[in-house]
């Protein structure tokens, strides 16, 4: 079994992978041994007056560019255009997301500041720059890949790539003719002189069944359908991270039935002793007026304090106290009137017991807790010790 | 890559006159050839390492950061410091690519393209770092900035945002660097194989045929490749030691930080490259391409940046006192009298002490000893970023906060599982592609170029 | 060899006296009309000229440690510049009886009240001022005097014990130039600032230096070459690569530059910034984005195309551009401690710089009279000449 695997591996292999040539002339190459001698074939062959020819050596051999006349690359100035453009691409982005689009206030910086944005900057000069050299080197000034060129496979070509010092003339040159061309190059000190013809190419031959198209277009479609099926399963049928878009959590619904509690209530009254917020519970809430003595009034006394206090006093006290707290309320009768409020006993209360009687109630009266707010509770007590002292103004308050 | 034959010292580039053939020979050996004992006994350690990291990565992924030993004062634990350590190995890679490639260095021929290698592989290696630390790694693409339903951007304040952009393209460039430079050579595999081989040879290769119409182009962008990975390379690890500088906890906040990074990287690439050449030319008995001079050369290079690395912590430490700022003074005694100062004295010694030794021709060419030293430098530098990451963290300004480090089993296994990953590509590397520049060794040897000029 | 040997003209030191002269003068005059002014603007010609001096001095030892042919040709130039080294004991004179003028923490009122002063106190104290800048002074004079003297003695046997001998001291001279750069420069600029510091500017000053060494260098170079004194084999390839290197370190520069710009204002520490603020506000953000521009994005975009790094024109126009450059750089770094609001720029700046060229001119005359302008006896001498990208 091993051994038929192995076989067949043997034999793709081996496959005749030599294509076949066509009649056609594509260039005649020569071959040399040293870098001196290339050197003057190069000269030689410039002077002759052939343009269309090349020079293939293993390596670069220096001077060859002047030899054979080559107009100087512009490799260098598509680095500096795609740099630019990097440097540029990097400021409006980080200037334009960071300055205008979202804005952040980061560390008390600026939304858009010079110095942080340079290293980006620098980076993406370098990246645009690197990638336009070394792809534009590639495709636009030396035309490649091109891997079926007729040089490859020959015997120029690999002895080239190994020791050797190749010149090749090429039969689109316009003073192209066989015989001359062959006689220069052995009259150069050329060896080796080789015919190339073109690559032979049958319509229905693939030559390298990677590129087919059936197969490229099978693989698109394998890719496409397994992709779109692992994404629907994946999002509409399991649910699995990330497709699951939190829609199963941890956390306990509204109304579901629980399986922690006896009772399979999942929402749970809460905590004994639980207060709304904001609920501030008063101590003394139904004890006797005699132990609310420590309650201190925290407003001062001064204009506004009063003024508001008697806002509120008008308001929900008068109605049962009448204006002044003398009792004579404008219920006339129609409801007890409560006692005066400048009695000996009201006035030599604390403060805090008037405020509790306003808190907790007292008797008849219920409590006003809920309609009035502490600080206005307060308020009035200020406005009551007014109102006593004036029914009970010292000689010296009437200057 | 046109060296002048004349341009030469005492250095001789390829000293025993081998034809051009005997060259392809050697080099191509450990491609075409079946792998050798030692090259599987090699691997299935390297292997063994990576797979304890895989074992370790995904328990990361699957209970979270908790596995590691980082806590709510040590925040950045082995994570950071291995990806800082491995981005300076990288460093050294692009140095002696790139960087001697544009000093006319011409020693580096027989060392670049595996230096470049290691480099790609290193930087891989520190990338896994910054994605798993993350707790969440499959969020990753939220770093780059594109546009979302939540109309946010990324923060290009952040110097973790420009790690992903230094990193990234540091990758690239020096990713299309080595490609580029292995077209002529995977061109040169393409016309001595045979099968299936030859075609992927022949993909690869770009139909590259040598032809010097190419080759001027080629030689020129290579330049600009070299000219532009130069300030790639300071920029990258500039920023890696942005990560630190730009904030304000005393030990990491310090000016020098980048250049000190820079030339920590350097010193620490170099030991690494130096240890895996020095076992590489024994067991592919390249011992003629590369010299015991390329490795005397090395050291030198140890030398001088293992002394401006000493030279950073000279100064932060006369800074330190001269600044009066009590906390960074507090820093540097803790580093060497609290309870990290066998980390620190291990930096230190291994780092500035052992190093100098190197001043001595005699060591500098006895390679047992060079062997031990640079292996010394390689641990010297990770302990002087685990120095720097976690003694200034787990000592600043509020001492309620302090706390300890101790890395759990999964940090040691991802530290393991790194170098097992490093070492498993560096191997397959050399298995697959050629690891010396066939093209340009070839041409720095003698009478390599024209003797006569006709230019200028 | 081909190279003539002949003198330079008298030309050279008429000009070279006449600057000496015309300087000394107009630095006689700021004196007397400012001293306290005058004090900063020469601190600012001394560090520009210690530059020249001790930068080219690091570029010898760089030659011979890392074994460079190309430059081989041109180290003469950069041994007549190191000699200002022994002329800077002079130079320095002024600067330490003007202490008291440029650095704060000599007064000892001042330090009574300033607790960061006294802490700083056991090294920014007179006494050990003096010594560690005698020191300095005489570590390097005494490098230059072994070095120089090797490779003059190579002039007339060419043996390879000297430049061995060389390689050696240079190898123990970095590290050294390095540390005592760095002192130099804490001492006589960041020192001027006391409550501020920053670890990067020992490179800082070196980057700076490095660039003005260079472009020295070329200059000097270039105009040799122009005159006929130099070899017909220095060709175009010998000064793209000067060139090549004033444009590397001209950017090594802008990134130490950036580096200590973009920490201290990122993490935007009061104790640091204040440096930064100073230097950005009033008629010193006009000197700093003047820095930006001078000392670097237009010496970037100009040096930047090969061709020209090699027209030596353009070239020589560069050098003298960076050489102000540097000089701009050292005003801004010193200045600011003399007016935090204004940079002041009169006739009294004038003629300092003055007075430096014509130093330089003089020195670099008085060198040439009696020693070759080539190190002919150097081994490394054929294959610089040879040199070819």
């Amino acid at each position: 079994m091993i051994g038929k695997i192995k076989n067949k591996l043997k034999e793709v292999n081996n496959r005749n992978l030599e294509q076949k040539r066509s009649d056609e002339l594509y260039a005649i190459g020569a071959l040399f041994d040293t870098p001196d001698e290339i050197m003057d074939a190069a000269g030689k062959t410039t002077e002759a007056g052939y343009e269309e020819f090349d020079v293939n050596t293993p390596y670069p051999v220096h001077g060859m560019d002047q030899a054979m006349k080559l107009k100087n690359t512009m490799v260098g100035k598509t680095t500096f255009i795609f740099g630019f453009l990097g440097t540029t691409a990097a400021l409006l982005m980080i200037g334009w997301m960071s300055g205008i689009d979202y804005q952040n206030i980061i560390g008390g910086k600026p939304f858009f500041a010079i110095p942080p944005a340079i290293p980006i900057t620098f980076e993406l000069t370098v990246l645009l720059g690197g990638l336009a050299t070394a792809g534009l080197m590639l495709t636009l000034f030396n035309r490649l890949p091109w891997i079926n060129n007729p040089l490859h496979d020959t015997n120029y070509i690999k002895q080239t790539a190994s020791d050797k010092f190749g010149l090749v003339i090429y039969a689109k040159d316009k003073n192209f003719n066989i015989a001359t061309v062959e006689g220069f190059l052995q009259s150069i000190g050329g060896k080796s002189i080789e015919k190339i013809n073109f690559f032979e190419v049958r319509e229905d031959r693939v030559r390298t069944p990677i590129f087919d198209f059936k197969f490229i277009a099978l693989l698109a479609v394998v890719t496409v359908v397994t992709a779109v099926t692992a994404y629907g399963i994946l999002r509409y049928v399991l649910f699995l991270p990330p497709f699951d878009f939190m829609w199963k959590q941890e956390k306990v619904l509204p109304q579901e039935k629980s399986t922690f509690f006896a009772d399979g209530f999942s929402m749970r009254p809460p905590v004994e002793g639980t207060v709304s917020r904001g609920y501030i519970p008063y101590e003394y809430q139904g004890l006797p007026d005699s132990v609310v003595t420590l309650l201190a009034n925290p407003l001062p006394i001064n204009a506004e304090v009063l003024a508001k206090g008697k806002q509120r006093f008008d308001t929900y006290c008068s109605p049962c106290h009448g204006y002044y707290g003398e009792g004579d309320s404008r219920l006339r009768g129609q409801f007890p009137n409560p006692p005066s409020l400048h009695t000996d006993k009201v006035r030599q209360w604390a403060d805090g017991n008037i405020y509790h009687v306003i808190t907790n109630g007292q008797n008849v009266m219920s409590s006003y807790a809920k309609q009035i707010s502490r600080d206005d509770r307060w308020a009035i007590v200020h406005y009551i010790r007014a109102l006593q002292r004036a029914l009970n103004a010292k000689d010296e308050d009437l200057n | 890559m046109s060296f002048d034959s004349t341009y030469t010292r005492e250095l001789p580039l390829v000293p025993e006159r081998s034809s051009f053939k005997e060259i392809d020979d050697v080099i191509f050996r450990p491609v075409e050839e079946a792998p050798t004992r030692k090259w599987f006994i090699a691997i299935t350690i390297s292997s063994l390492a990576l797979m304890i990291g895989a074992v370790a990565l995904a328990n990361t992924f699957y209970f979270g950061i908790g596995t590691w030993g980082n806590n709510s004062t040590v925040g950045w634990g082995f994570g950071i410091v291995n990806f800082v350590f491995w981005i300076g190995i990288g460093h050294a890679g692009t140095l002696i690519s790139a960087i001697l490639y544009l000093f006319r260095q011409r020693w580096r021929t027989g060392i670049a393209r595996f230096a470049e290698a290691m480099t790609i592989f290193a930087v891989i290696t520190a990338g896994i770092f910054p994605v798993i630390h993350t707790g969440r790694p499959w969020l990753a693409a939220y770093l780059i900035p594109y546009p979302n339903q939540n109309s946010i951007w990324v923060n290009f304040n952040s110097p973790l945002l420009w790690d992903v952009f230094a990193v990234s393209t540091y990758f690239t460039i020096s990713f299309v660097f080595w490609s580029v430079g292995l077209i002529p050579d995977i061109a040169a595999m393409r016309d001595r194989a045979s099968g299936i081989k030859k075609r992927i040879y022949t993909v690869l290769s770009l139909g590259w045929r040598n032809s010097n119409r190419h080759w001027q182009h080629y030689e020129r962008a290579y330049l600009i490749l070299a000219g532009l990975s130069t300030p790639l390379v300071l920029s990258v690890h500039t920023i890696v030691s942005f990560d630190f500088a730009v904030a304000i906890l005393p030990g990491w906040h310090t000016t020098i930080f980048p250049p000190y990074f820079v030339a920590g990287a350097i010193f620490s690439g170099f030991g690494m490259v130096a240890t895996v050449l020095i076992i590489l030319r024994k067991v592919y008995d390249m011992e003629h391409i590369i010299t015991l001079d390329h490795l005397e050369k090395m050291c030198k290079i140890l030398l001088a940046t293992g002394s401006m690395v000493g030279y950073a912590y000279c100064m932060e430490f006369f800074m330190a006192w001269y600044s009066g700022y009590i906390f960074e003074q507090f820093v540097f005694i803790n580093r060497a009298f609290g309870p990290y100062a066998w980390a620190y004295w291990t930096m230190f010694s291994c780092n500035v002490i052992f190093p100098q030794l190197f001043w001595f021709k005699k060591i500098r060419r006895n390679i047992p000893i060079m062997m031990l030293l640079v292996i010394l430098v390689n641990v010297g530098m990770w302990f002087e970023r685990f120095v720097i990451v976690v003694t200034s963290l787990h000592r600043d300004f509020l001492p309620s906060s302090w706390a300890m480090f101790y890395p759990t089993w999964t940090d040691l296994a991802l530290l393991l599982g790194s170098f097992g990953f490093f070492f498993t590509c560096v191997l397959l590397f050399v298995k697959v592609l050629p690891s010396i520049s066939l093209a340009e060794l070839k041409a720095v040897t003698e009478n390599a170029q024209p003797t006569h000029k006709h230019h200028h | 060899m081909e190279f003539h040997n002949k003198a330079l003209p008298g030309k050279v030191s008429r000009i070279g006296f006449g600057l000496l002269i015309t300087g000394l003068i107009l630095m006689v005059a700021a004196f007397a009309l400012d001293y306290r002014r005058a004090m900063f603007d020469y601190l600012t010609m001394f560090m520009w000229l210690l530059s020249l001096g001790l930068g080219s001095l690091g570029l010898i030892a760089l030659e011979y440690i890392s074994g460079a042919t190309w430059s081989t040709p041109f180290r003469r130039v950069s041994e007549f510049l190191a000699s200002l080294l022994p002329v800077m004991f002079l130079l320095v004179i002024p600067v330490v009886v003007g202490m008291k003028e440029l650095f704060v923490w000599t007064d000892p009122q001042v330090v009574k009240s300033d607790a960061v002063l006294q802490g700083k106190e056991p090294y920014l104290n007179t006494t050990f001022f003096i010594a560690r800048a005698a020191i300095c002074l005489l570590i390097w004079v005494v490098f230059y005097f072994f070095l120089v003297r090797n490779s003059q003695k190579q002039d007339s046997e060419s043996i390879p014990q000297y430049t061995k001998s060389n390689i050696r001291l240079s190898a123990i001279f970095t590290p050294i130039f390095m540390v005592t750069l760095t002192i130099i420069a804490i001492d006589f600029m960041m020192s001027l600032f006391p409550h501020w510091y920053s670890t990067i500017y020992g490179v800082y000053y070196f980057s700076g230096t490095l660039v003005a060494a260079y472009s020295a260098l070329t200059l000097i170079s270039v105009l040799l070459k122009e005159g006929n004194y130099l070899s017909s084999r220095i060709n175009n390839d010998h000064f793209y690569s000067m060139g090549m290197l004033m444009f590397a370190f001209n950017i090594f520069w802008a990134y130490i530059a950036f580096s200590q710009l973009l920490l201290q204002w990122y993490a935007d520490i009061p104790e640091e910034t204040f440096w930064y603020i100073i230097i950005w506000e009033h008629s010193w953000k006009v000197v700093s984005i003047a820095l930006f521009l001078v000392h670097f994005a237009i010496p970037f975009l100009v040096l930047m195309p090969r061709s020209v790094k090699t027209n030596l024109k353009k070239l020589k126009f560069m050098a003298i551009w960076m050489l102000v450059a540097h000089y701009l750089d050292l005003y801004w770094l010193i200045m600011p401690a003399y007016d935090h609001h204004s940079a002041v720029f009169g006739w009294q700046e004038i003629g300092f710089p003055l007075f430096a060229v014509g130093v330089v001119i003089v020195i670099f005359k008085m060198k040439a009279r009696k020693t070759n302008i080539i190190p002919v006896g150097d081994p490394k001498l054929e294959s610089g000449f040879n040199f070819h990208l």
